[in-house]
């Protein structure tokens, strides 16, 4: 028995040595070469120096971390996280890097997303051949849905995808043509539509081609997520005084102005949100106070109003408001109940969305150059490829439904004034309206708490919300020419210049 | 088998479990260790009476390198105010996992600890200021930072509280700060 036992070490010994091996091949357009690696909790870990250099690229000690870079591409990865990071985006790794004697190695899923994101390079790993293979990327073919609408004069064009994807944006006199940079599965060839301004939509190749009823209609594109889509809205040249009465005259398809409203409980479920001294928690207090702003709202304003929650549950975020574009909703408001740590917070404050605008102007940047590469057309696409004009529109109005939200909130005795903010509210980005978040007091303040828990403040903050979605509501109306205007300012140059 | 040819499979066999140990060696920071040490002085971004973010001076030695010298500056300033009055923004149980700056500007701030793990339950202006004194603290002390990434316990989190969008790198929001 006794000379089995080194026996048995030797093959235990043998097995690890086998079950790794310090080398595999790194397959590309150079050919094959030696790679180092190492094992992590059965994770095979490739030397990121060699690896980038057998590509023609580089890495180097960053801070804490390491950074490479490959055609003017860089990413950052730390020994402490499973993150890296090029530019804004995250790349996930299984498991973090490991340090091994101070060289860096990372499982091949951060070349995949590196080399994919930098390069357009597909990085793929056989470990039973032990090949990682780096090649061009074949993109895969994505599903496309279409629909075309005409909602208060603009014509919205929506191409769904199944899964995000890149994007140029051409522009002729009578047309303009997504084309997308991954291969799609087209839903038809060509399809014409009774549509003020889309005469027909065609698909060809990668290539979504609108054909326009005129040479006077402007397009703004921008694109949403979750599902991910493309949107161009469609609308006459801005500035053309006679083109004014024809979007007046166009039949929507749903009647204009604000008929469907979406009431927000803020938290819920085990998400509690603030809590006061005495123990009043945010989510209850939102959802009575929302509960009875849907009945006030629908009684007041014969308006279909729908709440994202209508008991103690957790609803995320996202879903949120996702409920609101799903319904089409005309308008948004998020309740809630204030918090800080600040002794004696008090007063009411209306937030609507604010918006980074530093990388989206990279990306515009971006979307012009390949628009231009592809059409050799400079000016045009400039004018077309306006991102984020139409969530411009949306914070505009946005913004004036949060001033009277504020306003509203003033008039209540007592609740002194903190004024109309901007923030990045999760809840609010993504929403395809008007939309605000109220917080209608600090239930952190004992003396707030008190009154948020009484009968008589809520049916004042009922009432007040009320009265701001009705002058928001009137005022918008009468800014696109569903309601006659109060007063004779208000022309048809102002209502093509701030209306939607 | 003698006992020379024990002693020499029992040495393989220590060898072998030595090396495979050693491929799976726990990780290591890769601290910069020649970075020189000066004292410099720092803004700190707090919470003041007005419901706005006001700078506490505080000195402090610090690497010359700002990715090694950002990592201590936002220890310090989830430490808290030096001041008694000055309430902390994040929960107190908040640790700082990581801090790295990226060459395009990014700061990654990696915070952690058992109230951020499990859900924090705060209201909107406290996650703003708590979210902010961070952004800005990060950037009026490193030129270099142009936005500032949060992560919770390593990972991309959707908000810290259910508020604050955390998807996107955040730029300084001068409305939420003291002029």
């Amino acid at each position: 028995m006794k000379r089995l036992v080194p026996l048995f070490i030797l093959a235990v010994a043998s097995i690890l040595f086998a079950q790794a091996p310090n080398q595999a091949t790194l397959r590309s357009a150079a050919g094959d070469r030696a790679v180092s690696v190492t094992h992590v909790d059965g994770q095979t870990m490739f030397a990121a120096d060699e690896v980038m250099a057998a590509l023609g690229g580089s890495m180097a000690p960053e801070g804490n971390g390491f950074q490479v870079s490959l055609n003017n591409a860089v990413a950052v990865f730390g020994p402490d996280t499973r993150f890296a990071v090029i530019r804004d985006e995250l790349i996930e790794m299984p498991i973090m890097p490991a340090v091994v004697d101070g060289r860096p190695y990372v499982p091949w899923q951060f070349f995949q997303g590196f080399l994919s994101k930098a390069v357009d390079l597909d990085v793929s790993w056989d470990p039973l051949a032990r090949v990682l293979a780096v090649r061009p990327a074949q993109h895969v073919v994505l599903g496309v849905q279409l629909s075309v609408a005409n909602v208060q004069g603009i014509s919205k064009v929506v191409a769904t995808l199944s899964a995000p994807a890149d994007y140029a944006i051409l522009k002729e006199a009578r047309a303009y043509t997504i084309r997308f940079k991954s291969p799609i599965r087209a839903p038809f060839s060509e399809q014409t539509y009774d549509d003020p301004y889309v005469a027909k939509a065609t698909f060809s190749g990668n290539d979504l081609r609108l054909d326009l009823k005129g040479p006077d209609i402007a397009a703004d594109a921008y694109k949403l997520d979750n599902p991910f889509r493309v949107v161009v809205d469609l609308h006459k040249v801005a500035g053309g005084a006679p083109s004014l009465p024809a979007i007046a005259g166009t039949r929507p398809v749903e009647a204009p102005g604000i008929q469907t409203i979406v009431i927000d409980p803020g938290h819920g479920g085990k998400e509690v949100g603030a809590v006061g001294p005495a123990g009043l928690m945010e989510k209850d207090v939102t959802l009575a106070l929302c509960r009875k702003l849907a009945e006030s709202l629908e009684s007041k304003l014969k308006a279909r109003v729908i709440l994202t929650r209508t008991d103690d549950s957790v609803v995320p975020l996202d879903q949120r408001t996702s409920i609101a574009n799903q319904f089409k909703a005309d308008l948004f408001l998020s309740v809630h109940m204030n918090a800080a740590v600040v002794k004696g917070a008090h007063g009411a404050e209306t937030y609507f969305l604010s918006l980074d605008a530093s990388d989206e102007l990279a990306r515009k940047a971006a979307e012009v150059e390949n628009a231009s590469a592809a059409t050799n057309s400079t000016d045009s696409d400039l004018k077309l490829i306006l991102w984020d004009l139409a969530q411009q529109e949306y914070l505009n109005e946005s913004s004036r439904f949060a001033q009277a939200v504020q306003e509203e909130m003033n008039r209540i005795t007592g609740v002194q004034s903190r004024g109309v903010k901007q923030a990045p509210f999760k809840v609010l980005i993504g929403a395809t309206m008007p939309a605000a978040l109220v917080e209608v007091g600090f239930i952190t303040n004992p003396d707030e708490e008190a009154k948020l828990k009484s009968d008589d403040f809520e049916k004042q903050v009922v009432d007040a919300l009320t009265t701001a979605i009705q002058r928001y509501k009137t005022d918008f109306e009468t800014r696109i020419g569903v309601l006659r205007p109060a007063a004779p300012s208000v022309g048809p140059a102002a209502k093509k210049k701030n209306g939607t | 088998m003698g006992p020379s040819s024990w002693r020499v499979l029992a040495l393989i066999a220590i060898v072998a479990a030595a090396a495979a140990c050693h491929r799976t060696k726990p990780l290591s920071r890769n601290l910069n260790v020649e970075n020189k040490v000066a004292m410099r002085s720092v803004s700190l971004y707090y919470e003041a009476p007005t419901l706005l973010l006001a700078p506490e001076q505080r000195t402090l030695p610090l690497p010359q390198s700002p990715a090694a010298a950002l990592d201590l500056v936002m220890r310090e300033l989830i430490k808290g105010s030096v001041n008694e009055g000055v309430p902390r923004l994040l929960p107190a149980d908040t640790v700082l996992r990581a801090a790295y700056l990226l060459p395009d500007g990014t700061a990654l701030i990696d915070l952690g600890g058992p109230t951020l793990t499990q859900g924090w339950a705060t209201g909107s202006h406290q996650e703003l200021m708590a979210v902010y004194s961070v952004v800005q603290t990060a950037a009026v002390n490193f030129p270099e930072v142009k936005r500032v990434r949060l992560l919770v316990n390593g990972e991309p989190a959707e908000t810290l509280g259910g508020h604050i969008s955390l998807s996107k790198a955040l730029t300084p929001m001068p409305s939420v700060v003291a002029r």
